[in-house]
């Protein structure tokens, strides 16, 4: 890893994509994937800022990343059976109390 | 060089068509996408054990459960939020220049800093080969943190509970795409369930001195669950029967009850006896968290034979 500049700009654009999509999509699933996105920006700056330990990779950034990658899909799945159990309700797939006001 | 700045980009490129623009369909499958290409990113940058875990979980299980989601919705037919307005727009503008401008310039104070001689990753490097591991991630994982990996069992269950909570018991079988009818479906399930056992099995193995562990091999697994209930092989039931049960619970009884015997024979809570310990705690992680993935994704409380 000779470049950590480069996947720092990176995770940093992630990063910024994901929390303006976050803010302005409506539907609840593309809100979802912006924040998988934006988690995937902070595995990197872990991961990459962990830099390297005799020639190779922090293992315990390394670790970290790996119990938040399953934490990550757990929280996911759950959220999904939030917005599927909603949608059932409501009929509703958004979140934002503007959709129902009539503007 | 290049190859960074070309992965690096191709990370950007595919997490903008996945958010900006274009249908809901198209952005999710650029996500897919895009953990392959994280996935990549991984490898390059020297960690095959997180490539495998994205791959597996990340862009595929994660992928999985997105898209059945997406069908669910429009089965049940619900009204699609409209464009969002141009005001909101420009205020989430501002706001997202500001967290990238803030995350880069903590992301580059960072990767500048010095580091001491003594940090946790040297003493981690120096103490491995006293537990009789070989990979440092699953030493870190079930010797060293294993209070953090304890809490992730323990996490994983607690999202599958929540979600029955969620879904409630009317809803207690959610629907899921009519099984594909063609003569080459049952081929394709004898050869690839065997092998993906075997492939998960080799990686629990494998982990201890090689690139894999536990949740590669339970991603794996879930894999193999979730081409078993679109196959219409396996089936959701109305209720989980004492073998679900005792699968999903398996990984973290197994975990508290090492962790606690040690306390027994006068040893520090949680210390890990050996590399017995090491395989027993795995093996029993790898069928809990695969199961729990398995059944989040038919939305269902347990599993049966066949789907009618």
């Amino acid at each position: 890893m000779n470049h950590p500049e480069i996947w720092m700009l990176a995770a940093a654009g992630l990063f910024g994509l994901g929390l303006y999509s976050l803010i302005i999509a409506r539907h609840l699933l593309r809100q979802l994937i912006a924040i998988k996105i934006m988690g995937s920006a902070v595995f990197l700056v872990l991961v990459v800022t962990a830099g390297l330990v005799d020639g190779s990779l922090d293992g315990i950034a390394q670790a970290l990343v790996l119990t938040g990658i399953v934490i990550a899909v757990a929280a996911i799945a759950f959220a999904l059976a939030l917005v599927v159990s909603l949608a059932e309700t409501t009929g509703s797939i958004s979140l934002n109390p503007d959709d129902d006001d009539g503007r | 060089m290049v190859i960074d700045v070309f992965l690096a980009l191709g990370l950007v490129v595919l997490a903008w068509q996945a958010l900006i623009g274009g249908s809901l369909f198209r952005g999710i499958v650029m996500f897919i996408v895009f953990g392959m290409v994280l996935t990549l990113a991984w490898a390059w940058l020297g960690s095959p054990d997180l490539a495998m875990a994205e791959a597996a979980i990340g862009a595929g299980v994660t992928g999985a459960l997105i898209m059945i989601a997406y069908w669910r919705l429009r089965r049940i037919n619900a009204v699609e939020p409209r464009d969002p307005s141009p005001a909101r727009s420009r205020l989430a503008l501002v706001i997202a220049v500001l967290a990238t401008g803030l995350v880069g310039a903590i992301g580059l104070a960072a990767v500048s800093a010095l580091t001491g001689d003594a940090t946790a990753a040297r003493v981690m490097n120096e103490t491995l080969p006293d537990t009789g591991l070989g990979n440092p991630i699953t030493g870190v994982l079930i010797v060293f943190r294993n209070l953090d990996t304890l809490l992730e069992v323990a996490v994983v269950l607690a999202a599958y509970i929540a979600a029955r909570a969620a879904l409630g018991r009317e809803s207690a079988d959610l629907p899921l795409p009519p099984a594909p009818d063609t003569p080459l479906l049952t081929p394709l399930v004898v050869t690839l369930a065997p092998l993906t056992m075997v492939v998960a099995i080799y990686l629990l193995k494998a982990g201890s001195q090689y690139p894999g562990g536990a949740f590669q091999a339970s991603a794996l697994l879930a894999a193999l669950g979730v081409l078993l209930v679109l196959t219409g092989r396996v089936g959701p039931a109305a209720a989980a029967n004492w073998l679900t049960r005792a699968g999903l619970v398996i990984g973290t009884l197994v975990f508290c009850l090492v962790g606690l015997g040690m306390l027994v024979i006068g040893a520090p809570l949680l210390a890990i006896p050996g590399i017995w310990a090491v395989y027993l705690i795995e093996a029993a992680m790898m069928i809990s968290i695969g199961l729990t993935l398995v059944l989040l994704f038919a939305g269902a409380p347990g599993l049966s034979g066949k789907r009618s």
